[in-house]
């Protein structure tokens, strides 16, 4: 077959672009002996600007684990090695990735990706090789669907009981009627459909129940309707984009109530820089840690994050993060690398986190309560549930 | 309900939007229009835009708005330098019957720099979600309350689309822009430098995308990946409004914001999509070359 001159160019580009590809492999890949963990990231794609607090939190402890010389192997200490491929924000990507960390790359141990369907989507594959991972950012009552043996999940925000628990801290606060604002994304759609059961039962009324698509870009009207509905509590179930939006034309329209609850994105650091700490203040959203004295090591995650990466982690998903690897680290120096045994430890044992006690049954953490935090004089603090807040709630004053 | 439709506050939101939308709207438009190139890189130039004015900020605590003429220029200056090095290149190599293949292609080139600034955005700045405090007090005038850094969007956002649009009607230039969007070949003959007009259209399309990121820095929060919405925003209002007609446009951008607005108080939030792209359809359905066809303005 003859080329012709255009075509032939083309060819040879696409291949040297094909050859670059496949030769970049893994991210961080390196040679030598250490101790190599694997997992997948969403480093580029819509889900990218959600994963940086996990990556960031993989980091730190890589560069503790390895400052002290390495993590601890059944007594044998390894430097740790990231091998990191970009999931491309795909859960089908990253089957393929876990796949390949496990078979090919022949990874020691895996790290969680970021998220809910990715966590889902990689779990028959640790299945079939019988790879243990102990899984973080990922919150859905779907989760108990997954067949337990070789994942589990740090998080207690799952949301039929962050119905029961944000009823509960309402009843508390006297509140009698809230206005429940759902992002249609599975999380805060799940929260939505056990939250308003409970508040019904609870006898508080729903006086403006309302969704809308992720893409919102103006809350105008919906925010009018519910300034003139006169409820005693706003529950913005947002997820990072919209909890921004929310709470700048909240501003705006001036929502008053003092109980003003935000889902997802006030736990993160971005959220005080982009509406303004009197405007974060007084914000109650989803997170179940704080650095407190009780959990060992939470203080001083919190101020080894906060100097290398100079803002908050963020207290939910760095949080979980942290808690995966100190429960990993514990299993892999009683067990080495034994899979089995990483998975006998992991599924019986009960484990000191920065979050306190944390045990599994099934793929459950079934002691960490779930939990509140709210902005107080730019700082979260636990609010909720009272047996390990770190502060009482405020009712929140203005904008 | 006949109150909120009534009110102020529902205006003001819908405006902020409309402007918003019809200033990024444009710059894809004109670029469209004179040289028929669509610029699916468009809404990642509003992102750099934004990057910008938030990283003059952060670092030098230097106002937005006072860097936004400074910002627009070198957004500009980027547009010319890309015309120059790639597309009068391109085209300039181009005989008459392969023109028409080198602009089909270039919807495939602005798809590959959108991927490339996207990704090396995401690896320089980091994909962190990103935002600043400006203009945030809230100013209130009758019942109608606006925080102030939208209002400056709104003005500056208006200013600048009425402003190009009476230079496409009134300066010797604008009406040589024109002239290349309506009928270029013709425009060539009777002596219009469609050379010039191209690279001018590059700069201003460029600038005003620049100039569209800075507002959005001042009013919502950004990552290197949200370029694409404005990007899809703008194809719509220059679909809507008549691909290379600006003035159409323009309206095509009012007539979504209020879309968004009014449609979503009427009915619920969650059919801002369905009012959106399914009011789309219609006007399509009845005005197939825009809400203001050429045929229609003449």
């Amino acid at each position: 077959m003859k080329l012709d001159g255009t075509f032939r160019r083309q060819a040879v580009i696409g291949l040297a672009a094909a050859a670059f590809a496949f030769s970049a492999g893994p991210l961080n890949a390196q040679t030598g002996n250490p101790l190599r963990i694997g997992f997948s990231m969403a480093r580029t794609g819509m889900l990218a600007n959600a994963t940086p607090s996990q990556m960031n939190t993989y980091e730190l402890w890589k560069e503790q684990v390895n400052a002290r010389g390495g993590m601890n192997v059944a007594g044998v200490k390894r430097t740790v090695e990231f091998v990191v491929y970009d999931d491309q924000s795909k859960p089908e990507q990253a089957v393929r990735i876990y796949e390949k960390l496990i078979t090919d790359d022949k990874v020691d141990l895996l790290l969680a990706p970021w998220g809910t369907p990715f966590h889902i989507a990689i779990a028959p594959v640790l299945e079939k090789y019988k790879f243990p991972l102990v899984g973080n950012t990922a919150a859905s009552v779907a989760l108990r669907q997954v067949k337990p043996g070789y994942i589990w999940f740090t998080t207690s925000a799952i949301p039929d009981r962050i119905g029961k628990e944000l009823t509960a801290m309402l009843k508390q606060q006297n509140v009698k009627s809230v206005a429940v604002l759902s992002n249609v994304l599975p999380f805060t759609k799940e929260i939505k459909n056990f939250l308003e059961p409970e508040l019904k039962s609870a006898g508080i009324e729903i006086k403006v129940s309302t969704e809308y698509p992720p893409n919102i870009k103006d809350m105008t009207a919906t925010l009018t309707q519910v300034k003139q509905a006169k409820v005693d509590a706003v529950l913005a179930l947002a997820y990072p984009g919209d909890s921004v939006l929310y709470a700048k034309q909240a501003k705006e329209l001036g929502l008053s109530q003092g109980f003003q609850f935000v889902a997802i994105g006030p736990s993160d650091a971005f959220f005080p820089k982009v509406v303004g700490k009197s405007s974060a203040d007084g914000v109650v959203t989803i997170a179940h840690w704080s650095p407190r004295p009780e959990w060992k090591g939470s203080q001083a995650f919190y101020d080894s994050y906060v100097k290398k990466f100079g803002e908050d982690p963020d207290f939910l998903n760095s949080a979980l993060a942290w808690m995966s690897l100190e429960i990993l680290e514990v299993a892999v120096a009683k067990n080495g690398l034994n899979k089995e045994g990483i998975r006998a430890t992991i599924a019986k044992d009960t484990f000191e986190t920065i979050n306190g006690k944390v045990k599994f049954e099934g793929v459950q953490n079934v002691i960490t309560p779930t939990a509140f935090v709210q902005y107080q004089k730019g700082k979260l603090q636990l609010v909720w549930p009272s047996s390990m807040a770190t502060s009482k709630f405020a009712p929140k004053v203005g904008w | 309900m006949l109150e909120t439709m009534l009110s102020g506050q529902l205006l003001f939101a819908a405006l902020v939007t409309g402007s918003v939308y019809a200033l990024v709207a444009l710059g894809l438009n004109l670029v469209y229009g004179t040289m028929r190139m669509l610029n699916v890189a468009h809404g990642d130039l509003v992102m750099l835009g934004a990057y910008a004015a938030f990283w003059g900020f952060s670092l030098f605590g230097l106002s937005p708005l006072l860097m936004a003429p400074v910002i627009a220029l070198a957004g500009a200056a980027v547009g010319v330098a890309m015309y120059r090095m790639l597309f009068r290149k391109m085209l300039g190599k181009a005989s008459q019957s392969t023109a028409g293949k080198v602009e089909s292609n270039s919807l495939l080139l602005f798809f590959g720099l959108s991927i490339l600034i996207q990704n090396s955005a995401a690896f320089v700045f980091t994909p962190n979600i990103r935002g600043y405090v400006y203009l945030d007090a809230v100013y209130t005038l009758g019942n109608v309350s606006m925080t102030v850094n939208r209002l400056v969007a709104l003005l500056v956002a208006g200013t600048l689309c009425v402003s190009i649009a009476l230079f496409l009607s009134r300066h010797v230039l604008g009406l040589a822009m024109r002239a290349v969007i309506e009928r270029r070949e013709a425009a060539s003959v009777v002596g219009v430098d469609v050379d010039r007009v191209q690279k001018l259209s590059f700069g201003v399309g460029f600038g005003a995308a620049a100039i569209a990121g800075v507002l959005m820095s001042m009013l919502e929060q950004f990552s290197p990946f949200s370029g694409f919405p404005f990007t899809v925003a703008g194809f719509v209002v220059i679909i809507l409004g008549g691909l290379g007609n600006i003035t159409g446009g323009l309206l095509a951008a009012l007539f979504l914001g209020f879309i968004e607005t009014y449609g979503v108080a009427l009915t619920s939030a969650n059919l801002r999509s369905v009012l959106l792209y399914g009011s789309f359809v219609v006007v399509l359905l009845f005005f197939p070359n825009g809400l203001l066809s050429k045929r229609l303005i003449r």
